[in-house]
């Protein structure tokens, strides 16, 4: 099939599987499963529950996972590698310690109207990006062991930090940040997701206007380059609107792993590897993807809900070792 | 003759290290150049100056008697196709969406290729002999094969000037002809020139018409195959014996034991 109808076909079925997804989730939870009920009745407790809590809750969700597998899929065509993701990279590390630093010298809430812990949030995350491609990049290849490692090196290094920070906070700012690490959506009213989409449309925006680039940079940056290709530009573009888009989401909800990974490797496996096509389609499947996470994540125990980070890491770390199996043919350096 | 490139004093140097050393070169339409040298002698560091995606650290390099900095990158990318020597697919692409990737120069950033644009990527496989694998994968095929996908990729771009990095490293002795039998075809219908770094000093007096010879970044010689293929340069170059015999009017040049 062609790229553009299959780009076409591709996009009608996802975003009917979100619709679906997203009006399951919306009527499903601890509270009254009748649709009908909810919105025809009268009843103020449960219009207030669907429409300040379910609605704002499911649109965060896909904001949130599309704009993770989004990002996910651009860091793979950076890193010209399908383990790369705003998770293996410590780039959620980056975000989140960023968050919690400005939470914690409790900075006045906006700076020139957008959220200082946004703007903390995006400042590691750029930082994060630099030091791993470059470190991992060796003579214009990125070695898979060395991404790993600089990944994982630096989430520790974060991690660590944060736990520093935890040390020195009282009893009840350290429950808050554990709650905030391990990712989730409990906290969502409309205003949020309005604020995520400031900065998360123009990241989303910017990767999806650079997806032909990215399919030529696959071939190598002296071919990229040899076919018009500014790779020093896109690759600027590349850092700083996944930071955009990923500070954006991880300040807000925390880091919530892995759908940067599991998303767009689905997709490579049914729609092939066309950047055009992936980076538009994972944006509508991670959409589809967390908010299913988050369903269960609030149905699963109930009347307990569980943060939705936990969810995706768990199906997230299997997955990853899945993959790491399956690259056995790839020379891992 | 019409010249395409010219390039006079040509330097550049790696971090600090010298690798081309003041090169002149002019490169005519229809041509076939071949650019020997011992490795490291600066063959590929060469090459990428000439296509563009390295800026020289001095000298002049017109192109078109333009200066090749001031020509938009996507213009040169429809003149000039370029094949390196190490090969990256990065993911796993069908054939046939590599060799459409060269078409790229002439699609707009939000554009599909059209019926066209396939059309010209269907005739640049078959012209290469690749058409039957346009739906394997890059991955799944020999090395060699890639290769020539990479090859039917520049054909693709359809460029004045194709600028080759040993184009025939991967492949046996009849993929090899093939692919120079090909450049050689290519010339003579569309008057396309070609620049190849090789290390066949065999092949060369079949299909080259040019020989520009590398020595530690600096052109040791040049000239006609025949002019070029001399016992006491060859030996001078590659620091190994050779003999050049000549027989019924052909060369043959060996290496002496």
């Amino acid at each position: 099939m062609k790229a553009k109808k299959k780009l076409v076909t591709s996009l009608g079925i996802l975003f009917l599987l979100w619709i679906i997804v997203a009006v399951v989730s919306v009527f499903t939870g601890t509270y009254e499963m009748n649709p009908f009920k909810a919105i025809f009745s009268g009843d103020e407790m449960l219009r207030t529950i669907y429409f300040q809590v379910r609605i704002p809750r499911v649109l965060m969700a896909a904001v949130a996972g599309g704009t993770l597998a989004i990002s996910g899929a651009a860091l793979q065509a950076l890193f010209r590698n399908p383990l790369a993701a705003p998770f293996t990279l410590g780039i959620s590390g980056g975000a989140s310690l960023g968050a919690i630093i400005a939470i914690r010298l409790g900075l006045g809430e906006t700076v020139l109207g957008f959220s200082s812990i946004t703007i903390f949030s995006f400042i590691f995350s750029i930082f994060t990006i630099l030091f791993v491609y470059s470190v991992s990049k060796v003579h214009g290849v990125v070695a898979t062991g060395r991404l790993l490692l600089a990944g994982v090196v630096t989430n520790f290094l974060y991690s660590a930090l944060i736990l520093f920070i935890q040390f020195f906070s009282d009893f009840i700012q350290s429950l808050q940040t554990i709650r905030w690490i391990m990712g989730s959506l409990d906290i969502v009213e409309l205003g949020t997701v309005w604020k995520t989409l400031i900065f998360a449309i123009p990241g989303c925006l910017i990767l999806l206007s650079i997806t032909k680039d990215m399919n030529l940079f696959a071939l190598g940056d002296d071919v990229a380059s040899s076919l018009g290709v500014n790779v020093g530009i896109m690759e600027k573009k590349i850092y700083f609107a996944t930071s955009l888009a990923v500070s954006a989401v991880i300040s807000v909800t925390g880091p919530i792993g892995f759908v940067g990974l599991i998303i767009p490797h689905l997709l490579r496996m049914i729609l092939g590897v066309d950047n055009r096509i992936i980076l538009p389609c994972s944006f509508l499947l991670g959409a589809s993807f967390l908010t299913a996470a988050d369903t269960i994540s609030r149905t699963i125990f109930t009347p307990i809900e569980i943060p939705v980070g936990i969810v995706t890491a768990s199906c997230g770390g299997v997955f990853f070792l899945w993959l790491l199996m399956r690259m056995k043919k790839e020379i891992i350096v | 003759m019409e010249r395409i490139i010219e390039g006079q004093d040509i330097r550049f140097s790696y971090d600090g290290a010298e690798v081309l050393r003041g090169i002149n070169i002019s490169i005519s339409k229809g041509r076939i150049i071949g650019v020997l040298g011992a490795n490291g002698a600066g063959k590929s560091t060469l090459l990428k100056i000439l296509c563009g995606v390295l800026n020289p650290k001095s000298g002049n390099l017109l192109y078109n008697s333009r200066e090749i900095k001031y020509v938009d990158k996507r213009e040169a990318a429809k003149r000039i196709s370029y094949v390196p020597q190490n090969l990256t697919f990065g993911f796993p692409f069908t054939v046939a969406e590599v060799v459409l990737m060269g078409r790229a120069p002439y699609i707009g950033r939000f554009e599909f290729e059209r019926e066209t644009d396939w059309k010209v990527a269907i005739h640049a496989m078959e012209t290469v002999g690749i058409a039957h694998l346009q739906d394997r994968l890059v991955t799944e095929i020999s090395g060699g094969e890639r290769q020539l996908t990479s090859l039917a990729r520049a054909v693709a771009q359809e460029p004045e000037i194709m600028i080759l990095d040993e184009p025939a490293t991967f492949l046996d002795v009849k993929h090899k002809t093939e692919v120079m039998r090909l450049l050689k075809r290519l010339k003579d219908e569309k008057n396309i020139s070609v620049v190849a770094a090789t290390h066949d000093i065999f092949s060369v007096l079949f299909y080259f018409d040019e020989i520009i010879l590398l020595k530690d970044g600096k052109i040791f010689a040049e000239g006609s195959p025949e002019e070029i293929l001399k016992e006491e340069i060859l030996t001078a170059v590659y620091e190994i014996g050779v003999t050049v015999k000549k027989e019924n009017g052909k060369i043959f040049v060996l290496p002496m034991e």
